[in-house]
């Protein structure tokens, strides 16, 4: 049973020069959605949720 | 092989093996999947290994994230620390350590230094890093089952996360093994072993979140003393001091008795 797609498994078939540019670009649109990511991703703090917003009053 | 993490590792290593590139990018770098957007690594816990890569990120006008001190006072006690800076093209880095990986073993953490190659990329084996993947997220089963399958069939049966290759191998290697689930493998039907693999997948990530429960009641008057002295804004030796007296007042060194 594949347990990942064909896009990541894909990957070992690359040279390390292709592997630097795809993962470079994948990288660059990852940047996209860096305000929606979780504070922490590695660590004991993954729990850790980001602090509200202050308000303005 | 290059990305600004890989490049890290091997300024980190510049000078000897003092940071083992682990989970995400490690992944990246066995070829299989593009896991993740942040760099971690496992740090030799001396203070001039902690002092090195404060240097090397304080380059990089690095800037501490709410996290532990860089420091082996709380890194021998599980801690993680957090850092972050931004590449010449503007893009979010995010460098995360820590000294204590879970799940592996004190043995195999002091190996992983003592046995460290000369390569300054120097990144976790495949047996610690599958230990290092036994977390509270779905998709790192699926990676663990993967990476399995670069093991010897001896080793694979011990972690695969795949009930076909489970089955398959159970009946040439389950007599070595520990795992409760291969030995379900041999003697049951294959629903069984797909009952037995989900349950032992739910123990591993219930016991990743009762871990991560207790750092996060134990980390919260410091981080919130930590976001009240605006560390995040400062230059990085300045932040570390200020890290290291705020968890010196209210950061338990070893909440988990990893210390021992």
């Amino acid at each position: 049973m594949k347990l990942l797609s064909e896009d990541d498994l894909n990957l070992a078939a690359m040279s390390d020069e292709e592997l630097d540019r795809a993962w470079d670009l994948w990288f660059d649109l990852a940047q996209e959605t860096n305000d929606w990511d979780p504070p922490y991703t590695h660590g004991v703090l993954v729990l850790v949720e980001a602090p509200p917003p202050e308000r303005s009053s | 092989m290059a990305n600004i993490y890989f490049d890290l590792t091997r300024e980190f290593n510049a000078r000897g093996t003092i940071a083992i590139l682990a989970s995400g990018q490690a992944v990246v770098y066995y070829r299989l999947a593009m896991m993740s957007k942040d760099g971690d690594w496992i740090v030799k816990e001396t203070g001039d290994a902690c002092g090195t890569i404060l240097a090397v990120l304080d380059r990089h006008q690095a800037r501490y994230r709410p996290g532990a001190p860089l420091d082996p006072r709380w890194l021998s006690g599980g801690w993680s620390s957090h850092f972050e800076f931004f590449d010449d093209r503007r893009r979010r880095i995010r460098c995360d350590f820590f000294s204590r990986p879970p799940k592996v073993a004190a043995a195999a953490r002091d190996d992983l230094f003592a046995t460290a190659s000369e390569d300054p990329l120097a990144v976790i084996g495949i047996e610690d890093l599958i230990l290092m993947k036994r977390t509270q997220s779905a998709k790192d089963y699926a990676v663990i089952g993967e990476l399995a399958r670069r093991l010897p069939p001896a080793r694979e049966i011990e972690f695969t996360t795949d009930v076909d290759r489970l089955c398959e191998l159970a009946p040439g290697f389950t007599t070595g093994s520990q795992r409760p689930t291969a030995r379900v493998a041999l003697e049951g039907p294959r629903d069984s072993v797909v009952v037995a693999l989900a349950r032992e997948t739910d123990q591993l990530q219930q016991a990743d979140h009762q871990r991560l429960r207790r750092y996060e009641a134990a980390a919260r008057e410091y981080l919130a003393a930590f976001r009240k002295a605006d560390i995040q804004d400062g230059p990085l030796a300045a932040a570390h001091e200020t890290a290291c007296r705020l968890a010196e007042e209210c950061l338990p060194r070893d909440p988990l008795g990893l210390q021992g």
